[in-house]
């Protein structure tokens, strides 16, 4: 396979992303808890000033990289894996399994994401595993319905017929022969679900259904919000969130979509 | 009525049920005392209300004959009362239910009728460059939470440049005022509303494209903008039907992070307060809504499929 060039910029910044969510102490001037005067401009100290609690903004917005990402993955991948084993069974096994589960499939669906997630935060209280679970168990739809029809796709195929002649187990040829086929398939929509649960995260954030202890960029849009960073003029306070939730959001959905080439099979399905 | 039709009601029946089972559930299981989970956690209330509302919920008495009580008062439209803010639920909702609708409906209004004009001719123009930059936007603000794009429109226009008022309504609204107010929260919706339908708008015309009846229709000498809009533009609007009932939730969801921003008196307010002050009937009663009206959507979604496409009036499987 040619290496396509547009991957370069993508994961480019992925992997800065990655490494400063892993090793934030490297670059961070200060830690989440150091303290100086509140709400100071820019300035050769602090890059892009204190907030209303008088932390540095630039070491916040790099600790922040770590829950963001965090959540992201980790409701993504939990999402691929209900997503994909709902997908082969369905496809599998057909009849009442498959009526059964695509049922359920259509009605995580129609479910309300953002409202349910929201209601399930406010009573299960603020917590980032929480918000993993719930992300991930209500995002994996897209991923069984599409795993599905590619299963329906080559079910039939010869070399599947010629596993079961060989008396492989169910299970072996879902793993074995079919899973390598799908899996092609599945990469994109991870990382669509991924994108997904990143904005997800930040517009909880904003509503304040996080952990206070946890620095992300949606509670640091949030704090700019109610601490009056608006008010003020700054900018700086709330925008290099907004712009790394952003970049953070386009280029992740832009493997997906560089992946397809084209973006109408992405988006359609 | 064919089966496909019955097998849908089934599905949205048991949404609904779902709903209705998480909002009754959820505060009865939480540990602790259910009565607080009820009223909400932030208020202070006295015994003799706390008695009261026990004996009325009916939360001494076993869970099905709580579930019975809770249901009776569904179906009478009691959706409890807020402590927090001393006013019905129901009331509070329906009173705001209006305000984020007329959010909503204007902005999809606009985004849906551009995006599907923009999305059928960026796909027909796929190879131009200004075809490609108005993708390249398309995707970019797609990738944007409508929260966000409110913030910095927010900041922008409210804040910088002065142009549209920072609060919602106060004087007594009359339409000059409701438009004054709403223009940017409008623009801003319709703007995601827009990038959305018209990447999925492009993708559609584009496969559509290669099909032979174009070529055919050309071939009739029928001139090209009646080719795109009367031709193409038909059949590619289905997957837009399709995407309708699960955008109407993100939209939605999408108007009230809006509302919040722009301080405007809709669901999005109630919800943000409701938050805060961890109002927990409130937020109950406005997730049951809020998933009534994505239902509802659901329903007319199929209905308009139906209308459009004429081989699932025939009962054709899809």
């Amino acid at each position: 396979m040619k290496f396509d060039r547009r991957y370069i910029l993508p994961f480019l910044l992925i992997a800065v992303l990655l490494l400063v969510a892993l090793f934030p102490g490297f670059f961070a001037p200060y830690g989440t808890t150091d303290r100086d005067a509140t709400y100071q401009p820019p300035s050769s100290d602090h890059i892009l000033g204190t907030d209303n609690m008088g932390k540095d903004i630039f070491s916040l917005l790099i600790y922040g990289a770590r829950w963001t990402l965090m959540i992201g993955f980790a409701s993504g991948i939990l999402a691929i894996l209900v997503g994909t084993s709902f997908g082969l069974l369905a496809g599998w096994r057909k009849g009442i399994l498959d009526e059964f589960l695509m049922g359920t499939t259509d009605i995580v669906l129609i479910l309300p994401k953002i409202p349910l997630v929201i209601i399930l935060a406010a009573y299960l209280g603020p917590s980032p595993w929480v918000l993993i679970l719930v992300l991930g168990l209500l995002s994996w739809e897209s991923i069984a319905r599409v795993v599905r029809s590619k299963v329906m796709q080559i079910r039939s195929s010869n070399y599947i017929l010629a596993a079961r002649c060989l008396g492989f187990s169910d299970a072996k040829i879902m793993v074995r022969e079919i899973l390598p086929v799908v899996f092609p398939v599945i990469v994109p929509k991870f990382v669509l679900v991924t994108a997904a649960a990143m904005i997800s995260e930040a517009s909880l954030a904003f509503l304040g259904l996080s952990d206070p202890m946890m620095v992300s960029w949606g509670g640091m849009i949030s704090d700019a919000f109610t601490y009056s960073g608006f008010l003020r003029g700054m900018w700086y306070w709330w925008l290099p969130p907004a712009l790394c939730i952003i970049l953070g959001v386009l280029a992740i959905t832009s493997l997906a979509f560089i992946h397809e080439r084209g973006i109408r099979e992405v988006v359609q399905l | 009525m064919n089966k496909a039709v019955s097998r849908k009601i089934t599905r949205y029946s048991i949404c609904l049920l779902i709903v209705v089972l998480l909002v009754f559930f959820l505060p009865r299981c939480m540990p602790g005392d259910p009565v607080q989970c009820l009223v909400g956690e932030d208020v202070y209330v006295t015994q003799e209300i706390l008695d009261a509302l026990t004996v009325k919920l009916g939360l001494d008495q076993p869970l099905y004959e709580q579930f019975e009580i809770y249901l009776q008062d569904l179906i009478t439209g009691d959706l409890g009362y807020s402590y927090t803010r001393h006013q019905n639920v129901a009331d509070l909702i329906w009173s705001r239910v209006p305000w984020t609708l007329l959010l909503t409906g204007v902005s999809m209004l606009i985004g849906y009728a551009f995006g599907l004009l923009a999305g059928t001719w960026t796909g027909w123009m796929s190879e131009t460059k200004r075809s490609k930059v108005l993708t390249a936007f398309g995707v970019v603000v797609s990738c944007i939470p409508p929260y966000l794009l409110g913030l910095i429109f927010f900041s922008v226009f409210v804040y910088q440049l002065g142009w549209f008022p920072y609060k919602g309504f106060y004087e007594t609204p009359d339409i000059f005022s409701i438009a004054y107010h709403m223009a940017l929260p409008i623009l801003t919706l319709a703007l995601f509303v827009f990038a959305r339908n018209m990447i999925i708008m492009r993708g559609s015309v584009l496969t559509e494209k290669d099909q032979l009846y174009p070529q055919f229709a050309k071939s009739l000498g029928i001139p090209q903008n009646k080719i795109i809009y009367g031709h193409i533009m038909k059949n590619a609007i289905l997957p837009i039907v399709t995407h309708f009932a699960i955008d109407f939730g993100f939209i939605l969801s999408g108007a009230l992070f809006i509302e919040i921003i722009f301080s405007l008196n809709g669901l999005g307010r109630v919800m943000y307060t409701a938050i805060l002050n961890l109002d927990y009937p409130v937020l109950s009663g406005l997730f049951l809504v809020i998933a009534i009206m994505v239902i509802c959507a659901n329903l007319i979604a199929d209905v308009l499929y139906g209308i459009i496409d004429p081989r699932v009036k025939r009962g054709e499987e899809q």
